[in-house]
C-alpha cells in the first residue's frame, strides 16, 4: 500500500460564500441530504465533491488582516507584477507580450519530443571547439550550419530539416522558416511525406501566418466593397472602417443572413469574395490521406506524436514526428495577490526577476495555529525518532490515539475550541473523541531561545513520568504549543447492508465497492480561535483607537480536515 | 543515527560543519564549506575535479575551488556532488559547482549543476545534469532527472524525467526550506545523543 503521511487541510471561507450564492447546486446533492437546513448545525463533509475546491494545506493560505479572514488561492485576486522567461530569466515587458505573444523570443526552446532544453550546436564540429558556449570567447567561432539539439534525448532540429545560418536570433530565423518567407539560404530539406507541409506552394503553413494572410485578404475585400457600395446605407457604415463595431455587425449579418442583411440589396453579398487560394490564407483540408497512411506504414507507431507532444506544440495539428517544431518557452509571471473583499494586498513579490524577497507576505501560517498529527504510542520514548509510521494502518474497531500539536505563531495568547462530529461522515463512520476540546496556547514570545531550551530539558525530565491520557487536559504543552489527544475508533470497511431497524425510510444504501481513498480516516474538525490583540494596529484611520491602547477581542473560526491514516481492509 | 556509532564518528569544524568520517571527500583542498553544513556518511564530494584550464586572468593558485557550499546545507547519505565539465578553449576542463545556503540534497542524488541557489530542496534519487542552474526556493521531487543546461527559476516545484516545472511554491511554504533545525538535530557527540 502506498505510504501515508497524516495531513491537515483547512477550509477557506469562500466555500460558504459560493454555497450561499448558488443554493440550487447544493440542495439536491446526495451528500447534503442528511444535513440540516441551519448552517450552524451543518457539519462539514470532507468527502463531498465540492470540498476538493476549498481545502488547502496551511502553506497555501493567505490571511487578510483587515477582514480577519483566511484567503485561499482560489478566492484571491491576482495582479501581474513581472513577466519573464523561465529559461533565460529575462524580463519581458507587458507591451511586448501583447505584440509578440506569450513565448520567449530570445532563443529559449524546448525539445518537442521530451521538453528538455535545446541548445544551439554546430553541425560541423570544428577542430578546436564544438559548443556554442565557446563561440563568444577567444576561440574562433565554429562554422555553421547550426541546429538546436536536446541534451536529454539527443533530438536535433536537423532531423526535421531545420538548420540555422548563425547561432544568434534563433527565434527570428525559425519564424522565417515557419512562416514561409524564408530566403534561399535557409535549407528546408525533407520534402517527402507531407507535401502540403513543406512544398513551395504551401509555405504559409503556421496558423499565425495563415491568419495574417486571411486577415489582410478580408480587409482588402472589405475596403473594396465599401468603395463600390458607397451609394446605400451600408456604405456609410463602411466608412467607419474595419475595426468599428458597426462594421463587425455588418459582417456578421452578411454571414448569418438576418438583421441588417434583410435591408440590403440582394447583390451585396456577391461583392465579397471568399478566400480560396493559398495567398488568401486559405488551406483546404487535405482529404487525400494516402501520404499520411504511407508515412504511418513506413514509420509505424514510433513515427507518430504522442498526445502530450501534440498539445505542447505551438501550432495544432502535428501528427508525425517530422511535424514537431522546437517549442519556444512559455513565459512565467510573478504575481501579487489581493483580498477579494477589501482589496488589501496579501502578497507582493519584488519586481526584479532574480530577487526572491517579498514586499508583503501575509500568510495564514503566521496567524492561525498549525496542526501537526502524530500517532500516540505510549510505549516509545518521545525523545527517540518515531518509527516509520507511514506503513502502519489503522485496525478496524480498535481504539487508536493520535496526538495533535497546535503551534501558535501569533504574539497573543489564543484560546482554542475544537469540535468534531461524533462519527465521521461517509459510508464508514468512525467514532471520534477529542479528549481536550478547549485549551489556551501561550503567545509566540520573542525571548524564545533560552526558554525553549529550558522547557526542552524539563520535558525530558517529565518524560520519565509519561503523561497520562486524561479527558479535559492537554497531553503536553510548551512555550507556544499544546498537544492534545484524539481517540478514534476506526470503522470496519466491510460493505454490508444496514439492519432494517437502523435504516431511515427512503434512504438508498450504497453497497458499491470501496472507492478511491475511502479507506482514509478523515476527521472534519471545527476550530474556533479567540484572542485579544491591540485594537486595529495597522489599519488606516485608526489613530483614535490607538490612543486608548484598548485590547480588542477577536475571533476566527474555520473547518479543517485531519487525515489520520488508512484503515486496514481485513 | 549517530547514536550507536562509536565516539569520534563525526568531525565538527570551527565553523560548525558536521562531517561524518565515512563521507568521501576527495580533493579537500578544492572544497569550500561555508559552515554549519552537515555531511552524512557515504556522501561524496569530488573536489579533485577542479578546473584544469588556467583562467584568463591568471588568478592566485588557491582560487581554483571545485565545490563551493554555503551555510546550513545538508548532504544526505550516498549523494554525490560532482563539478560539471566541458570543452573550453579547445581543452576539456571542469567548472566549479556552487551551492547556496540551506540546500538539502537527498539520498543518492547526483548534482552536477553549475549553480544551486539558496533554499533548495533536492529529494532523493535526483540527477541534476551538467551546468544546470537552479535558482532559489526550488523543490525538486523524488526521482527527477534534470537535463544538462536546464534553468529552473525561483519558486518552482520540479518533477519528472526529464524535469518539468509542475507547480509553484506557495507563499506560506518558504519556511519549510529552512535547515537550521535539521542542523541542530544532528548530534555529533555520541554521549550527548543519549541512549
Amino acid at each position: 500500500m502506498a505510504s501515508f503521511t497524516p495531513y491537515s487541510y483547512i477550509q477557506c471561507p469562500c466555500f460558504d460564500a459560493t454555497g450561499q450564492a448558488r443554493p440550487s447546486d447544493e440542495s439536491p446533492s446526495a451528500s447534503s441530504s442528511d444535513a440540516p437546513e441551519s448552517d450552524d448545525d451543518h457539519a462539514f463533509d470532507p468527502r463531498s465533491p465540492r470540498s476538493n475546491y476549498s481545502l488547502y494545506p496551511i502553506e497555501h493560505l493567505l490571511y487578510c488582516v483587515d477582514c480577519n479572514q483566511i484567503r485561499c488561492p482560489r478566492c484571491v485576486a491576482e495582479e501581474l507584477v513581472t513577466i519573464y522567461c523561465p529559461s533565460c530569466l529575462f524580463e519581458v515587458g507587458s507591451s511586448s507580450v501583447k505584440t509578440e505573444g506569450n513565448r520567449c523570443t530570445r532563443s529559449c526552446f524546448q525539445c518537442p519530443v521530451c521538453i528538455g532544453p535545446l541548445a544551439v550546436q554546430s553541425l560541423e564540429p570544428a577542430p578546436e571547439s564544438s559548443s556554442l558556449l565557446t563561440a563568444d570567447n577567444a576561440a574562433p567561432p565554429a562554422p555553421g550550419p547550426w541546429a538546436l539539439c536536446c541534451s536529454y534525448c539527443n533530438w536535433s532540429s536537423s532531423e526535421i530539416g531545420i538548420k540555422f545560418d548563425k547561432p544568434q536570433g534563433i527565434f527570428g530565423q525559425l519564424a522565417k522558416i515557419r512562416d514561409g518567407d524564408g530566403h534561399g539560404d535557409i535549407s528546408v530539406a525533407a520534402v517527402d511525406a507531407a507535401p502540403t507541409k513543406k512544398s513551395g506552394d504551401a509555405e504559409a503553413d503556421s496558423t499565425k501566418s495563415r491568419f495574417a494572410l486571411m486577415r489582410s485578404f478580408y480587409q482588402s475585400q472589405l475596403a473594396n466593397s465599401n468603395s463600390t457600395s458607397s451609394g446605400n446605407l451600408s456604405g456609410t457604415l463602411g466608412e467607419y472602417g474595419y475595426g468599428s463595431p458597426t462594421a463587425l455587425s455588418r459582417i456578421m449579418s452578411l454571414y448569418s443572413g438576418n438583421g441588417l442583411a434583410a435591408l440590403k440589396p440582394k447583390s451585396r453579398p456577391t461583392e465579397i469574395r471568399e478566400a480560396d487560394s493559398f495567398k488568401d490564407g486559405f488551406r483546404p483540408s487535405n482529404l487525400d490521406e494516402s501520404s499520411s497512411i504511407s508515412a504511418l506504414r513506413e514509420n509505424g507507431y514510433d513515427g507518430t506524436v504522442t498526445n502530450s507532444q501534440a498539445t505542447s506544440q505551438v501550432d495544432e495539428g502535428a501528427r508525425f514526428v517530422e511535424d514537431l517544431w522546437p517549442i519556444p518557452h512559455l513565459l512565467r509571471s510573478k504575481r501579487a495577490k489581493r483580498c477579494p473583499v477589501c482589496r488589501h494586498i496579501l502578497s507582493k513579490p519584488e519586481a526584479k526577476v532574480n530577487n526572491t524577497r517579498w514586499r508583503i507576505r501575509l500568510v495564514a501560517g503566521n496567524y492561525i495555529p498549525s496542526i501537526s498529527i502524530k500517532p500516540l504510542n505510549p510505549t516509545d520514548t518521545p525523545g527517540l525518532p518515531v518509527p516509520d509510521t507511514s506503513s502502519l494502518t489503522l485496525t478496524p474497531l480498535k481504539p487508536t490515539q493520535y496526538l495533535l500539536t497546535f503551534k501558535n505563531q501569533m504574539f497573543d495568547q489564543i484560546k482554542v475550541t475544537l469540535a468534531t462530529p461524533a462519527t465521521t461522515p461517509g459510508r464508514f463512520a468512525s467514532r471520534v473523541t477529542v479528549l481536550c476540546p478547549q485549551f489556551t496556547i501561550d503567545a509566540n514570545a520573542e525571548d524564545y531561545d533560552i526558554n525553549e531550551a529550558l522547557k526542552d530539558d524539563r520535558r525530558q525530565d517529565k518524560e520519565e513520568a509519561a503523561p497520562q491520557v486524561e479527558a479535559g487536559k492537554p497531553w503536553e504543552r510548551g512555550r507556544n504549543w499544546v498537544s492534545i489527544v484524539v481517540e478514534v475508533i476506526p470503522s470496519s470497511l466491510r460493505i454490508e447492508p444496514k439492519p432494517a431497524i437502523l435504516r431511515k425510510p427512503g434512504e438508498a444504501e450504497d453497497l458499491g465497492p470501496l472507492k478511491e481513498d475511502e479507506d482514509i480516516l478523515e476527521i472534519p474538525m471545527f476550530v474556533r480561535l479567540e484572542w485579544e490583540s491591540e485594537a486595529a494596529q495597522d489599519q488606516v484611520g485608526s489613530t483614535a483607537s490607538k490612543d486608548k491602547e484598548a485590547k480588542e477581542k477577536r475571533e476566527l473560526a474555520y473547518w479543517c480536515v485531519l487525515g489520520l491514516g488508512r484503515i486496514s481492509q481485513d | 543515527m549517530s547514536r550507536k556509532q562509536p565516539k569520534g564518528e563525526w568531525i565538527e569544524t570551527d565553523t560548525g560543519n558536521k562531517v561524518n568520517r565515512k563521507a568521501n571527500l576527495i580533493g579537500t583542498q578544492h572544497i569550500m564549506l561555508g559552515g554549519k553544513t552537515v555531511i552524512m556518511p557515504d556522501a561524496m564530494i569530488r573536489g579533485d575535479l577542479a578546473r584544469t584550464a588556467t583562467s584568463a586572468a591568471g588568478g592566485p593558485p588557491g582560487s581554483n575551488t571545485a565545490v563551493f557550499i554555503g551555510r546550513y546545507c545538508f548532504l544526505s547519505k550516498g549523494c554525490c556532488l560532482r563539478p560539471p565539465g566541458r570543452i573550453y578553449k579547445g581543452a576539456f576542463t571542469y567548472m566549479p559547482l556552487r551551492l547556496g545556503d540551506h540546500v538539502f540534497i537527498g539520498e543518492g542524488s547526483i548534482v552536477q549543476a553549475a549553480t544551486v541557489g539558496s533554499h533548495v530542496h533536492i529529494a532523493k534519487d535526483v540527477v541534476v545534469g551538467e551546468f544546470a542552474i537552479i535558482k532559489d526556493y526550488v523543490r525538486i521531487m523524488e526521482g527527477t532527472i534534470i537535463p544538462a543546461n536546464m534553468v529552473i527559476p525561483s519558486f518552482s516545484i520540479v518533477a519528472g524525467q526529464p524535469a518539468r516545472i509542475i507547480g509553484e511554491v506557495p507563499e506560506g511554504g518558504h519556511e519549510a526550506f529552512e535547515l537550521r533545525e535539521r542542523y541542530k538535530s544532528v548530534k555529533t557527540n555520541p554521549l550527548a545523543a543519549g541512549s
